[in-house]
C-alpha cells in the first residue's frame, strides 16, 4: 500500500478558541480572596445566674462611639492614631508577665502553674467524683455535680498535657498563665461604622497574633499563623502533622488567649 | 541619495502567529488558577472595610462551611424602603424582612447541605460582607438571632490593608 501523508490540521483558529475561553474566565471569575475575622458568639444560657463582678484590672475596655472616636481604658484615640492600640494591647498582656512581685496593679496578674499543682487539682477532682459516684441514690443535683467533676478532670488532664509540652520545648518548669478573667471588652454604639469596628478588631487581632507568633517561633520554630493556615486547610484529614499542629496551637492559645467580649450596643 | 529611501517594491514580511495560541493558553491557565468563580451578583453596594491579619476563608469555602450575606445600600431602587437605608442580600435576593430573615435563611441553608457534610451547626460560619458605612446595630441584631439558633461562628468580612495606608474610617 502506498504510504499516504497525513493531512495537516489547520491550527490557525486555535488562538481564537483560546481567546474565547480566556475571555469567558475573565468575565466569570474574581481575583480577590474572601478574607474575614472569625469570631464566636457565646452559647446561649438558659437561666442567667448572677456572676461575680470581674476585677477592673482584668478588663481592657475599648469603646467606639457613633462618631468613630475610640476610648481605650482612660485615653481617647483619634481614628488616625488607631495603630497605637496595638502596643497598648501588647502592654496589657506583657506588663506583668514573668513577674511575681512588683506587679503593675492596674493590669492582669499571672499565675505560674506547675505540673505538681495541676496533678494535685486533678486528684482532688477524682476524689470528689468518687465520693459522689459511690452514692446509692443519685438526685438530679448529684448528676449535675458529677458532670461538673468530669469536665474538671478533662480540663486538668489537658492542662497537664500542655505543661508537659511547654516544659519539653522551653525547658521551664513553670508555665505563665494570664488571669482567667483577663479579657478585651469591645463596646460600640448602634450607629458605629462597620469600618471603625473592623479596624479595632484588626488591631486586637494583630497584637495578639504578633505575641503568639513570637512565642511560637521561640518554642517550635514555626509561626502560629503558618500552623493555623495549614490546620485550616487540612483539618479534616486526621494525619499526625495535623494533630501535632493542633496541640501546638492549643498551647500557644493557652499562653496568649484572645478573650474578646463584644458587647451589644444599646444606645 | 538617502539611506532611508522607501522601497516600495518590497512587501511587509508576514508575522509568524503560530505561537499565539501558546501565549493565550498560558494566560488562560493563569487566570483559571489564580481566580475564583463569582457566586452571586451583588445587588447591594459593598465597599469592604480594611484590616490586617485576616483569615483566608478559601479552605472553609471549599468545604462549604461558610455562608455569605451582603449588607449595604441597594444598587437599584430607593433605599428609603429599607431600615436605615441598608438592604440585606441573601444569596440572590434582597429580602423584605431585612436582617430578621437571617435565622430562617441559616436553617434552610443548613438543612440543604450535602450528606457528607460533617461540621456541626456551631461551626458553620456566617460571614457578614458589610459595607464600611453599615451601622453596627444591625450586625448585633443578627448576632442575637444567630445565638438563639445556635449558629455560633461568625466572620467580619474585610479587605487586606496595605502596611503603608491607614484605615479608612469616616470622620465626623
Amino acid at each position: 500500500m502506498a504510504k499516504r501523508e497525513a493531512p495537516e490540521i489547520n491550527a490557525g483558529s486555535m488562538a481564537d478558541i483560546a481567546f474565547l475561553l480566556l475571555i469567558f474566565f475573565l468575565v466569570t471569575t474574581t481575583m480577590d480572596k474572601d478574607l474575614a475575622y472569625l469570631r464566636t458568639i457565646p452559647k446561649k444560657v438558659e437561666n442567667q445566674e448572677k456572676q461575680p463582678p470581674v476585677q477592673k484590672k482584668n478588663i481592657y475596655k475599648i469603646v467606639i462611639n457613633s462618631k468613630q472616636v475610640i476610648q481605650a481604658r482612660d485615653s481617647l484615640i483619634k481614628p488616625e492614631n488607631i495603630e497605637s492600640l496595638n502596643s497598648r494591647i501588647k502592654h496589657f498582656y506583657l506588663v506583668n508577665r514573668d513577674k511575681k512581685e512588683n506587679r503593675a496593679l492596674d493590669y492582669p496578674y499571672y499565675a505560674f502553674g506547675t505540673k505538681a499543682a495541676f496533678q494535685q487539682k486533678l486528684d482532688i477532682a477524682y476524689n470528689g467524683l468518687d465520693a459522689y459516684e459511690s452514692k446509692d441514690v443519685l438526685t438530679e443535683r448529684d448528676e449535675k455535680i458529677i458532670e461538673q467533676f468530669n469536665n474538671e478532670i478533662q480540663e486538668w488532664n489537658k492542662k497537664i498535657e500542655m505543661i508537659e509540652l511547654y516544659t519539653k520545648f522551653s525547658g521551664k518548669k513553670e508555665m505563665p498563665e494570664i488571669a482567667l478573667q483577663a479579657h478585651v471588652r469591645l463596646e460600640s454604639f448602634i450607629k458605629t461604622d462597620y469600618s471603625a469596628y473592623v479596624a479595632v478588631q484588626s488591631e486586637v487581632e494583630k497584637a495578639v497574633t504578633e505575641l503568639r507568633d513570637e512565642e511560637s517561633e521561640a518554642l517550635f520554630n514555626i509561626t502560629y499563623t503558618a500552623m493555623k493556615k495549614y490546620y485550616q486547610q487540612n483539618k479534616l484529614e486526621n494525619t499526625p502533622k495535623v494533630r501535632e499542629y493542633r496541640k501546638y496551637m492549643d498551647l500557644i492559645e493557652l499562653l496568649y488567649p484572645l478573650r474578646l467580649i463584644e458587647v451589644k450596643p444599646n444606645r | 541619495m538617502s539611506k532611508f529611501r522607501k522601497n516600495d517594491d518590497k512587501k511587509a514580511p508576514g508575522i509568524n502567529t503560530s505561537s499565539l495560541p501558546d501565549i493565550v493558553f498560558m494566560l488562560l491557565f493563569f487566570f483559571m488558577v489564580a481566580t475564583t468563580t463569582k457566586e452571586v451578583d451583588p445587588l447591594v453596594k459593598v465597599d469592604p472595610a480594611q484590616g490586617v491579619g485576616l483569615n483566608d476563608l478559601t479552605p472553609f469555602k471549599q468545604r462549604s462551611e461558610v455562608d455569605f450575606l451582603y449588607l449595604g445600600e441597594p444598587l437599584s431602587g430607593d433605599d428609603e424602603k429599607f431600615k436605615d437605608g441598608i438592604a440585606v442580600q441573601y444569596d440572590g435576593i434582597i429580602h423584605k424582612d431585612g436582617i430578621e430573615h437571617i435565622g430562617k435563611w441559616k436553617n434552610d441553608k443548613f438543612s440543604s447541605k450535602p450528606e457528607e457534610f460533617t461540621a456541626p451547626k456551631e461551626e458553620v460560619i456566617t460571614c457578614f460582607k458589610a459595607d464600611e458605612k453599615v451601622p453596627m446595630g444591625i450586625i448585633f441584631q443578627a448576632r442575637d438571632i444567630l445565638q438563639e439558633e445556635n449558629f455560633n461562628s461568625i466572620g467580619y468580612y474585610a479587605r487586606e490593608k496595605g502596611n503603608k495606608n491607614g484605615y479608612n474610617i469616616r470622620q465626623q
